[in-house]
């Protein structure tokens, strides 16, 4: 039993015609209720229907429309149910009335002044929720920036290494060389004279032999820079040294939404070597997978391997899904060969150099069905030459 | 004693002797005398900037640099023309060095030809 109502819950929207006349309609509907019931002689159906109505009112309708359905209650009360009750009971009966009317309109006071706090709240709470996707933006962005900044510094790294090490050969060896033409040039001159003068033709060539053994001379100084002594050498941990440059380049490889892979045997024995020749080598294999991967559809992995080879060796592999090997793949290691177009073409001559330096070899091979893999090995005993 | 004609003599600043040599056989081939030094500060003190006809010097020199020599021999009020020969040309310094008044730079390796004609037009030869 109760009241029918369907009106929704927020007072203030309702127009006050509807609030109103839900208080008429509530306490109307007690009324009719009641005298269905009151053939089953409950003669407190009434109060309970018009208690049910004032709530309804109250809650539904607002305060004002509360005190009105009260008032209506009092009445049909007084006038339909018990019109010969004496006064003091009408009195009584308004008092239950009274009562519950004020339990009501503090209820709803309640109610009201809660859904101010949980408005405020929510206000407070989405605030804070925009604030924080701010910073969120914010830190996103300084990320990228850090990542930037590091792709940047490795790749200046590698580009000064290469660049400074191709400058200075060069510079180094230009000089010999531009010597050694002027020499012949001369050497011609006094030969193709109407009186060709061989004494002086025969000190120019020789002089153009000493050019050349000059440039010769600076070069295997470069090459033996490679090749450095035992001594100072040191125990390398090749994983460990394959996960610092997996983290050194991961903003690099996530740039290019590459994703790394690591599948290291664990507990491989150290090696002797050079620690910054062997990131080098590292640096420069994963930076042409890099390289050959920026640009392709599908899958873009970096996979570098570490495992035990023949013979007491350590076999490192660099596998990536890019463009794969040039048609001249056999030249890939000479000097100068380079498919990009600001590339040194120095870098595979070099990373060959240092792994032969260490005893090893590197080589390259497909990695079908699409992309290259580079290999390298690093026995444990360094150069059996030595 | 004979002064030597200053229309004659070729001066060589080079650290590098190889370069030297090869400058001064070139120059012997066409008849021309020079003499060589293996640094600036050799050159200035040995006063043959007032004596000798033409200058041919390198830019990259440890110790005193081709430029800095040019700049030098400006101060000195000394006219002698500059012939650059360098393993660095960039075109900052080409201009740099023309502007300070050298006659010719060129970089190494120089086509032997152009070089003589430059050392025939300071000579006035």
């Amino acid at each position: 039993m109760g009241t029918q109502n369907k009106s929704k819950r927020s007072p203030l929207a309702a127009s006050a015609a509807i609030r109103y006349g839900l208080a008429l309609v509530s306490v109307g509907a007690a009324a009719g209720l009641a005298q269905l019931f009151l053939d089953f002689h409950l003669p407190l159906a009434f109060t309970a229907f018009a208690l049910s109505a004032i709530a309804a009112t109250f809650w539904y309708g607002g305060t004002k429309p509360g005190i009105l359905a009260v008032v209506l209650a009092a009445l049909v009360r007084s006038y339909l149910f018990d019109p010969g009750i004496s006064g003091i009971a009408r009195v009584l009966y308004d008092l239950v009335f009274l009562v519950f009317a004020l339990l009501m309109a503090m209820l709803t006071r309640a109610r009201d002044s809660l859904e101010v706090r949980v408005k405020e709240r929510t206000a407070e709470l989405t605030r804070a929720n925009d604030e924080l996707r701010l910073e969120i933006a914010d830190r996103v962005r300084a990320e990228e920036a850090l990542r930037e900044s590091q792709a940047e510094l490795a790749r200046i790294t590698r580009v000064t290494t290469m660049g400074e090490l191709t400058a200075s050969l060069a510079h180094e060896v230009n000089q010999p060389i531009a010597a050694a033409i002027t020499d012949a040039n001369t050497c011609l001159r006094w030969l193709t004279r109407d009186q060709p003068d061989l004494e002086e033709a025969r000190e120019a060539a020789a002089r153009v032999v000493r050019d050349a053994a000059r440039a010769s001379d600076i070069i295997k100084r470069i090459r033996s820079l490679f090749k450095k002594e035992l001594a100072q050498r040191e125990l390398v941990d090749v994983n460990e040294m394959v996960r610092g440059m997996i983290e050194l380049l991961r903003s690099e490889a996530t740039r290019h939404t590459i994703a790394m892979r690591a599948e290291l045997t664990e507990d491989l024995p150290p090696i002797t070597g050079d620690r910054v020749q062997l990131q080098q080598v590292l640096m420069n294999l994963m930076m042409n997978s890099i390289e050959a991967m920026k640009d392709v559809q599908g899958t873009r992995e970096l996979t570098v391997k570490s495992q035990p080879g023949q013979d007491r060796e350590l076999l490192i592999s660099i596998r990536d899904t890019g463009v794969g090997l040039p048609p001249q793949a056999d030249q890939i290691f000479n000097s100068f060969f380079t498919t990009k177009h600001d590339g040194t073409g120095m870098g595979l001559r070099i990373s060959r150099s240092i792994v032969e330096s260490h005893g090893g070899r590197l080589w390259a091979a497909d990695n079908p069905p699409r992309g290259a893999s580079f290999s390298f090995t690093l026995p444990r005993k360094t150069d059996p030459h030595e | 004693m004979a002064i030597q004609s200053k229309k004659n003599l070729v001066a060589i600043v080079d650290d590098d002797d190889l370069m030297r040599s090869a400058l001064q056989g070139m120059l012997r081939s066409v008849g021309v005398a020079s003499e060589t030094f293996a640094a600036a500060e050799e050159f200035l003190t040995s006063g043959q900037q007032h004596q000798a006809g033409c200058l041919i010097a390198d830019i990259r020199m440890p110790g005193m640099s081709g430029l800095e020599l040019q700049a030098k021999l400006n101060a000195e009020n000394c006219r002698i023309p500059i012939i650059f020969i360098t393993a660095h040309g960039d075109e900052k310094m080409r201009m740099q060095a023309l502007r300070a008044g050298a006659v010719e730079f060129l970089a190494k390796p120089f086509d032997a030809e152009i070089l003589l004609e430059s050392v025939r037009a300071a000579l006035e030869i």
